[in-house]
């Protein structure tokens, strides 16, 4: 997902893909470009019948909007057995920066932070 | 509906208490939107709860002003560190009037409502201790482990988003 950006008077800039922890079938992570309808049936399936406790939703920047609704998409079609936890998070990315004027300037790299939310999506115990 | 143009926005919720259980009588609440200046935001929250001795903040948003509601709170979080949080999730149903224009209207020009419904997001920061077993608690981070491999200390604009307009299509809305 590295985008390249011309940025004026600070050459190249490409942003290097978000960190990715380890995930598990559990972790779902969204993003703005998937379809909303197939994350959402991803979802739903994990947590059909038979299925999983518990997963958890990812979203990061502009995929915060999206990963609530997803959550709360999920919550509406199971209705009353679901809870949803949420939690925010700072993420740090990583910029590489390509300077313009020649091949005698180092190529740098910037770091940046942006927000993040994370939300447990559960049955209660006991059921 | 290139032809209608949105003349009235009723907001469902407004009045209603948030939802969190046992806030203190004299909290306050930030309305987080898309064009809000996260200085503006974070410089009054900070403000606030340095001069309070129990201070109490909530951040809501709905629709794109969620991302800019994360990004005050982390700030705020580290800003002022051992603060308790609770984050909640709903959805926020706001009632639309959208009215006929154009030069043929007849008069009344007819109206259409729709009613939407916006992710939203309220997110309370305590400084007094809250109940872990509510859902969406987060303890107070350690600083020490958050700052480590931080080259610059901390700056709005760093924080901020990427500036990208997107304009979502989703079903769901």
């Amino acid at each position: 997902m590295a985008e390249q950006k011309s940025l004026p008077g600070r050459g190249l800039h490409t942003r290097r893909p978000a960190p990715r922890p380890p995930r598990s079938p559990s972790d779902i992570y969204v993003n703005t470009k998937t379809d909303f309808r197939a994350q959402l049936a991803r979802c739903r399936q994990l947590l059909g019948a038979g299925g999983l406790r518990e997963v958890r939703v990812h979203g990061l920047g502009l995929a915060i909007g999206r990963a609530i609704n997803l959550a709360l998409q999920l919550q509406l079609s199971h209705p009353g057995t679901l809870l949803l936890s949420p939690s925010t998070s700072t993420v740090e990315l990583t910029d590489d920066l390509e300077p313009e004027g020649g091949e005698d300037m180092e190529p740098g790299a910037r770091n940046r932070n942006n927000s993040a939310i994370h939300i447990r999506v559960y049955r209660p115990q006991g059921e | 509906m290139e032809n209608f143009r949105r003349v009235q926005v009723v907001d469902e919720d407004d009045g209603q208490p948030l939802p969190f259980k046992n806030l203190h009588p004299d909290v306050v609440k930030m309305r987080v939107k898309e064009g809000s200046k996260i200085r503006n935001l974070v410089g009054y929250a900070v403000t606030h709860m340095l001069s309070e001795e129990n201070g109490q903040i909530v951040f809501s948003a709905y629709g794109r002003g969620v991302t800019k509601a994360v990004t005050c709170v982390e700030i705020l979080k580290r800003k002022i560190g051992g603060l308790h949080q609770v984050t909640k999730v709903q959805y926020k149903i706001v009632q639309e009037v959208w009215e006929q224009k154009g030069p043929k209207v007849q008069h009344p020009a007819p109206r259409l409502n729709v009613q939407k419904n916006y992710p939203s997001i309220n997110i309370l920061l305590s400084k007094e201790p809250l109940d872990p077993q509510e859902e969406g608690y987060q303890p107070p981070q350690s600083m020490a482990l958050k700052e480590t491999g931080k080259r610059f200390p901390l700056s709005h604009s760093e924080h901020c988003a990427p500036k990208k307009k997107t304009e979502e299509s989703e079903g769901c809305y």
